[in-house]
């Protein structure tokens, strides 16, 4: 059980050498089946994304697989690695595992606590699986790798708070809305920040989209890209008041949302709340609207002030999460070596099993006639000395798990002991 | 004894609780639910028992009251959880119901019943009004957690969710609710206290403290009742409306409970 990674990432490479490395999911069920069909290579899964190419393999034990990694990648690529040599990274035993289960708990990515990730690294697995490329170790550890990515997810925030502007803006809105479905969204100023925003809301649950702009057409095209209403700009302030959420991003020079029309529009509400997210600069709603009960304002600058704190929340997470990772890496090379040990544990133990009931034999006419009390006593006196003998060598080996000179390792012991077949 | 054991249960629920919470990420795990689910039937078994000891409602003496009130927050936590997966709320309101039932519990089994005591409305009476109490109670932490959610929100400094706080509707929707219900149920409280003790007492009764300072309580939570229903108060003027309301819920309860001869549970000099 030998592992080895070789991949490419935003770390290492900048986008135009990634897209060359890239490889289509089309193409993946017949590099797979290429990839372990050669020589010492037994398992495979290959990973590629827009942000990185991660390609892990298990080789034979003592094959070292490098070499034939290189020749898969230069006939895949149909191109020489040599160019490409500076951007790759090379992982092997236990790294490549810490490796896998990073890149799945979204640690290794471009903004850390990134969703995609696991669904990705899902189909990477279900690929090599289907192309029958992973059927021992690495099978295990992909799967386990999923896993953490979940454990992960489950016990930390990593992944749970917004890292641009706008998802920003709707995490503010569901602290003050909870639930968006129903709540009704007002464009005031077509602008692409501003369809953004609207696009998330949407995707969170909003449902009436009002639209306005000071070109009535453009108000017509966006409104109708969301399944919205088109609202004519003379009349957008008696219409604001229905908005639960106010995106503003006109090109105004002056303050459009002035405290007392927000004053007026609250009481005719019923004081239900308005959230107004103000990207435009120079900004349209007069900052003291905040100071209003059951108004809330934020211009860009708070919500890039949310988005910095919400980041570094994510690192102290990430923090929290690569102790998880270390945890289960550990986890997981144990069981792995229970595992492929197990055979080797039975043969040493039944080889000195019957070395000791052979030597127990020889001596039964010197030791004379014992009572079962004392029989038992010898019995259990001599399994202890091979039990103790036993303990320094399985100790070391299950310890050895994942160090590449781990394979070598075994062979010794089973060498010394006499158990090679 | 029973009681002690819920609160064992309690406790443990606690304790699991407070992992989550730190961790940031909270749900609260199935261990914590399930000791409180627990202590829950443990804690109504107990007052069922004492029920049926004393053939009426259990909750005529300070340990029974307290224990029903304590009962009831805890079943109210539970199922708010159940329907909005509420944790914080747990953070404000468990600690306070564990002590208010290792209060109960240290009382021992009912001690005192104040000779004026009698009668099945009186069972229906109190249970109405600690049910009415529950209600505050929790309009009063809506208040409370709103109040935290806004001033979080209104800082633009959010605190990364120190503990996941409901949204500001989730907040209001339970303060109007548990509003209702608290109006309700006093106001039913007050209606069967007012017939037993027309039956029951002599004399000028109606000006009893106790009575009276219920009455004013009422009066304020219909207040705030009418002002969250058209509107004119919402959000931060109804929080502070309703820690207000919650100390007059406490003087009443707790002061005049001492206070007033008649009504009041110690006995009479």
């Amino acid at each position: 059980m030998n592992f080895i990674l070789v991949g490419i990432s935003h770390h290492t490479a900048p986008v135009e050498v990634r897209e060359r490395m890239n490889i289509h999911e089309s193409r993946l069920p017949a590099a797979l089946t290429d990839l372990v069909a050669r020589r010492g290579i037994r398992e495979g899964m290959i990973l590629s994304t827009c942000n990185r190419v991660d390609l892990a393999a298990a080789s034979e034990d003592g094959v070292e697989a490098e070499p034939e990694l290189r020749r898969f990648l230069t006939e895949l690529h149909r191109n020489d690695l040599a160019p490409y040599e500076q951007y790759l990274y090379w992982r092997r035993g236990r790294d490549v595992v810490r490796h896998l289960f990073r890149v799945a708990c979204s640690l290794d990515s471009m903004i850390l606590g990134e969703p995609q990730i696991l669904g990705q690294f899902k189909q990477a697995f279900a690929a090599a699986s289907e192309a029958g490329a992973l059927n021992g170790a690495l099978h295990e550890v992909a799967r386990q790798a999923l896993a953490v990515g979940r454990r992960v997810r489950r016990e930390t925030a990593l992944g749970t708070t917004a890292v641009s502007a706008s998802y920003a803006a709707v995490e503010l809105a569901k602290k003050i809305f909870g639930s968006l479905e129903g709540k009704t969204v007002f464009i005031l100023g077509a602008g692409k920040m501003s369809e953004l925003a609207a696009r998330h809301l949407i995707s969170s649950g909003a449902t009436s989209i009002l639209v306005t702009n000071r070109t009535y057409e453009r108000a017509c095209e966006l409104a109708q890209a969301f399944g919205g209403t088109p609202v004519r700009f003379e009349d957008a302030f008696e219409q604001l008041g229905r908005a639960d959420i106010v995106i503003s991003s006109t090109g105004s020079r002056e303050v459009l949302v002035t405290r007392e029309r927000v004053e007026r529009m609250l009481a005719a509400r019923k004081q239900r709340p308005m959230f107004f997210v103000d990207i435009a600069v120079p900004r349209d709603v007069d900052p003291a609207v905040n100071e209003l009960n059951n108004a809330f304002v934020y211009d860009i600058d708070d919500l890039e002030a949310v988005v910095a704190s919400n980041r570094k929340q994510r690192e102290r997470e990430a923090a929290w999460a690569e102790e998880i990772v270390e945890e289960e890496v550990e986890r997981t090379l144990r069981r792995l070596a229970s595992r492929d040990l197990a055979p080797t544990i039975v043969a040493l133990e039944q080889r000195l099993e019957r070395i000791r009931a052979a030597e127990i034999e020889r001596f039964r006419g010197r030791l004379g006639n014992l009572d079962p009390s004392q029989n038992e006593a010898v019995d259990a006196l001599t399994r202890g000395i091979l039990n103790k003998i036993l303990h320094g060598p399985i100790t070391e080996m299950k310890n050895g798990a994942g160090d590449p000179e781990h394979g070598a390792l075994v062979q010794l012991v089973r060498r010394i002991f006499g158990v090679n077949d | 004894m029973l009681l002690w054991a819920a609160l064992g249960l309690y406790g443990l629920g606690i304790v699991l609780t407070i992992p989550p919470l730190t961790r940031r990420r909270p749900a609260l795990p199935r261990g914590a639910l399930a000791a409180l689910a627990g202590g829950l039937v443990l804690h109504g078994l107990s007052l069922a028992v004492v029920g049926f000891r004393l053939h009426h409602l259990p909750m005529t003496d300070v340990q029974g009251a307290v224990s029903f009130f304590a009962f009831d927050v805890t079943l109210a936590f539970f199922l708010l959880y159940l329907r909005y997966k509420i944790i914080s709320l747990g953070l404000f309101t468990l600690p306070f119901v564990f002590l208010m039932a290792l209060i109960a519990a240290l009382q021992g089994s009912p001690s005192f019943q104040s000779p004026g005591f009698r009668g099945g409305w009186l069972g229906v009476h109190i249970a109405a009004m600690i049910l009415g109490y529950t209600g505050f109670f929790l309009t009063f932490v809506a208040g409370v957690m709103y109040l935290i959610q806004e001033a979080e929100l209104k800082s633009k400094k959010p605190h990364a969710f120190h503990f996941r706080l409901p949204s500001l509707e989730v907040c209001d929707r339970l303060y109007y609710r548990s509003l209702v219900f608290g109006n309700l149920f006093v106001g039913a409280g007050l209606l069967t206290g007012f017939v037993w003790a027309s039956r029951t007492w002599h004399g000028s009764w109606e000006y009893d403290p106790k009575i009276v300072a219920t009455l004013v309580t009422w009066v304020i939570y219909l207040t705030l009742f009418s002002t969250r229903a058209c509107g004119s108060w919402r959000g931060r003027r109804s929080a502070y409306g309703a820690i207000f309301g919650f100390g007059a819920v406490m003087v009443t309860f707790l002061g005049v409970t001492f206070l007033s001869g008649q009504h009041g549970f110690l006995p009479k000099p």
